[in-house]
C-alpha cells in the first residue's frame, strides 16, 4: 500500500486528484497552520502517505505572531490567535526546506502578505524551488492587522491578487477562503477566472469568549481569535456543497474533520480532498487513519473511483411513499 | 498510546493521584518532562490536558508512571473518575526537563499543585546526592488547600504558608523564601527550583536577582497540541537572558525581525525554563 492505489475486492482502488500541476495519491493532507513545518510530525506517522504536506502560512520576514495567551477552548471548538507566527521565507528556505528531500509526498506551501507585491515576491521565490509543488495563499487570516483577511473579503482586491500570483508562479495555486462574506460563491469565481487551480474553505471563522470574572477576552490582548475543531463543521460543509454547486473548480474542504466519517460528509457535499486541521492536536495520526480508513471504506463500498463519491449527495425529497422513511409526514 | 491505569486515588481536596502501568514503555521522563493526556472519549473538552511527571516508580516491580492533579474544570473532573484497569491515551514525554544541581542545598518551591513537578526533582537530586538538603516550600491560600503534606515530609524540610496565616508562614512563597534567605535558614547559594502561579514565579524570579541563586522553573500554558506544532504556548524570553546547553537546544524560539523580541513554545522548548529567561511583565501584561 505504497501509494493510493491498491488491489481491492473490485480491481484496483484510485484515490488519486489532481490539482491543477498536482497529482495527489490520496485527498488527504494537513490543514495549514496545524501541521507546523510538518517535522514536528515526523515521530507520529511516515509523512510519505500523506497526499499533500500543507505548511503553516509564510510570510516575507519572520513574525513572533500574537501575545501570549493565544488560545482557548470552546465547546468543540479551538479558539486560537497565532498571529502567524513564522520563520519567513529567507529563513524557511534555508532552514525548513531541505527536511523535504527525503519526502516525496507534494508539498504545498501556504503563503501570506501585506500587499499583493509581497505574494508575487514569495510566489516568485517558490516558483524556483523544485521541492515545492503547490501555493495555498492564506487571503483569510483572522488574527492580522494588515493584510490577512482584507484580500478575502474584497472581490476587487482578490481578483488583483489572483491574477498577480498567477502570473509570478506556474505551480499549482490553491486560494484558502474565509467563510466571513455573505456568499461565498463570487469569491470562488473570481479564483476560478483568473487562474487559481482550486480554493480551499473555510479558514477560521472569527470568534470570542469572555472570561465572566475577569470580564477580560479568554484571549488577553488578542480580543478575538479564530474558531475551529468539530464546533465549525457543519458551516464548512455547507460552504463547500454551496460553492461546488457553483463553480467547476476543485474545492479542497476545511472545517471541524475529526474521522473518515466526517471525510466522506465533504466528499459527499463535493470536496475533491479534504484537510485535517485542529484534530491532528488531539490525534497527530489522524490524518494517516483516514486515509486508511478511506481506503476500506472503498474496498467495502466497491469504490474504485473517488468521484464516485465526489458530489454525490442527494438533493431531491423523494415522492410521498417512494421510501419508508418519507412516508409520513412529508407534504409534497 | 494507551496505558493502563493502576490507581487513582484522592489525596486532599480537589487533589489526586494517578499511577499508570509503564512497564511497556521504554522512553523514562526526566523530571519537568510532561504528558498530554485525553481527558475525554467524546469532543468536549477537545483538547488534551497537560501533566507534569510526578514520580516515576517502581510498585510491585513495575514501572509506574505518577500523575498529580487538581480537579478544575472538565477534563480534570473525567480524569479523577478513571478507575483500576481502564486505559488512557497519553501522548509523552513531552519538553524539556530541569537541569539537576549538584549544590547541597535545594529549595523546592511550590504553590498547590505546582508541586506535581517537584517531587520529581526531590526523588532526582536525593540520588544524585544523598548528602542534599532539600528545603521545600508549600502553600496556598488557606489551610484546607494545602496538601500532600505526609509524603513531603518524606522528602526533606517543610516549610508551610498560607496567605492568611492559617497554616505555617503568614504570607506566599517568595516572601517566605525571602525570610528563610534573611535568618540564614537557606544558604544564598541555593539552587531554586519552582513552580506555580506566575506571579509567584516573577517574585521568585526578582530574588533571584537580588540574592544571586540559580533557579529554575516550570511554566504552565494552554496548550493546543504539546508538540510544537499548533504555536498557541508561547512565551516571551528577555532576549539577554536566553539559556541554551545539551538540555536545553530552544529549538522553537521565534525572533522578531529587529531581534528584540523573542517567543519561545512552552511545550516545546519548555516547559521548564531558567528563572531569570522569562520576561514577565510582557508575559503577564
Amino acid at each position: 500500500m505504497t501509494s493510493g492505489k491498491l488491489t481491492g475486492m473490485s480491481g484496483l482502488l484510485d484515490c488519486s486528484v489532481r490539482i491543477g500541476t498536482l497529482q495527489l495519491e490520496n485527498p488527504v493532507m494537513p490543514a495549514s497552520g496545524t501541521f507546523g513545518y510538518a517535522e514536528e510530525y515526523a515521530a507520529f506517522m511516515d509523512l510519505n502517505r500523506l497526499g499533500a504536506i500543507v505548511v503553516k502560512t509564510i510570510t516575507l520576514k519572520p513574525r513572533v505572531g500574537s501575545y501570549p495567551h493565544r488560545s482557548t477552548e470552546t465547546a468543540s471548538g479551538l479558539l486560537a490567535s497565532i498571529g502567524l507566527q513564522n520563520v519567513g521565507i529567507e529563513c524557511f528556505l534555508e532552514d525548513k526546506l531541505p527536511f523535504f528531500e527525503n519526502i516525496r509526498t507534494p508539498l504545498i506551501v501556504n503563503i501570506g502578505g501585506e500587499s499583493i507585491e509581497e505574494y508575487a515576491s514569495l510566489a516568485t521565490s517558490l516558483d524556483q524551488q523544485s521541492r515545492v509543488h503547490g501555493i495555498e495563499l492564506n487571503v483569510s487570516c483572522p488574527n492580522v492587522r494588515k493584510g490577512g483577511m482584507h484580500f478575502g473579503v474584497d472581490p476587487e482586491v482578490l481578483r488583483d491578487l489572483v491574477s498577480h500570483v498567477r502570473q509570478a508562479t506556474g505551480k499549482a495555486l490553491i486560494v484558502k477562503l474565509t467563510p466571513m462574506v455573505t456568499d461565498l460563491r463570487p469569491f470562488a469565481e473570481i479564483c476560478q477566472r483568473h487562474g487559481a487551480d482550486a480554493v480551499s474553505l473555510i479558514n477560521a471563522p472569527i470568534g470570542m469568549a469572555v472570561d465572566i470574572r475577569t470580564r477580560r477576552s479568554r484571549l488577553g490582548k488578542n480580543l478575538t481569535g479564530g474558531l475551529t475543531g468539530p464546533a465549525i463543521k457543519p458551516m464548512a460543509l455547507y460552504c463547500v456543497w454551496r460553492v461546488c454547486r457553483a463553480v467547476d473548480l476543485p474545492v479542497i474542504g476545511i472545517g471541524g474533520i475529526s474521522s473518515l466519517e466526517d471525510a466522506l460528509e465533504f466528499f459527499i457535499a463535493g470536496a475533491c480532498a479534504v484537510q485535517v486541521g485542529t484534530w491532528n492536536f488531539i490525534n497527530p495520526r489522524i490524518t494517516l487513519d483516514i486515509i486508511e480508513g478511506l481506503e476500506k471504506y472503498m474496498v467495502e463500498h466497491r469504490i474504485e473511483n473517488l468521484s464516485q463519491l465526489r458530489r454525490t449527495l442527494v438533493e431531491e425529497v423523494p415522492k410521498v411513499g417512494t421510501h419508508r422513511k418519507w412516508s409520513v409526514g412529508v407534504t409534497e | 498510546m494507551e496505558y493502563l491505569v493502576t490507581k487513582n486515588e484522592r489525596v486532599g481536596e480537589n487533589g489526586y493521584r494517578l499511577t499508570l502501568d509503564f512497564s511497556k514503555d521504554d522512553h523514562p521522563p526526566i523530571p519537568g518532562q510532561f504528558y498530554n493526556i485525553r481527558c475525554t472519549g467524546e469532543m468536549d473538552p477537545l483538547l488534551r490536558r497537560p501533566f507534569s511527571m510526578h514520580r516515576f516508580t517502581k510498585e510491585n516491580g513495575i514501572l509506574c508512571l505518577q500523575i498529580l492533579y487538581r480537579v478544575i474544570g472538565k477534563g480534570t473532573e473525567w480524569l479523577s473518575a478513571r478507575r483500576k484497569g481502564e486505559t488512557l491515551d497519553l501522548i509523552g514525554p513531552l519538553g524539556n526537563g530541569f537541569v539537576l544541581s549538584e549544590r547541597t542545598d535545594v529549595v523546592l518551591a511550590a504553590r498547590g499543585i505546582g508541586i506535581a513537578p517537584l517531587c520529581a526533582v526531590a526523588d532526582a537530586v536525593r540520588s544524585l546526592n544523598p548528602g542534599m538538603h532539600l528545603h521545600i516550600l508549600m502553600g496556598a491560600r488557606f489551610k484546607d488547600r494545602v496538601f500532600y503534606l505526609k509524603e513531603l515530609e518524606r522528602l526533606g524540610t517543610l516549610h508551610l504558608y498560607t496567605d492568611d496565616g492559617s497554616l505555617g508562614f503568614h504570607g506566599r512563597a517568595p516572601e517566605l523564601l525571602l525570610h528563610l534567605l534573611e535568618t540564614g535558614k537557606v544558604p544564598r547559594t541555593c539552587s531554586l527550583y519552582a513552580c506555580g502561579p506566575a506571579p509567584m514565579l516573577m517574585e521568585l524570579s526578582a530574588l533571584s536577582e537580588r540574592f544571586g541563586f540559580n533557579g529554575q522553573v516550570a511554566l504552565e500554558a494552554h496548550m493546543g497540541c504539546g508538540f510544537g506544532a499548533c504555536l498557541s504556548c508561547a512565551v516571551p524570553l528577555r532576549p539577554a537572558s536566553i539559556k541554551k546547553n545539551a538540555s536545553w537546544t530552544k529549538s522553537a524560539l521565534q525572533w522578531s525581525e529587529d531581534g528584540r523580541t523573542c517567543y519561545s513554545l512552552i511545550c516545546k522548548d519548555g516547559p521548564v525554563y531558567d528563572i531569570r529567561e522569562i520576561d514577565w511583565n510582557e508575559w503577564l501584561a
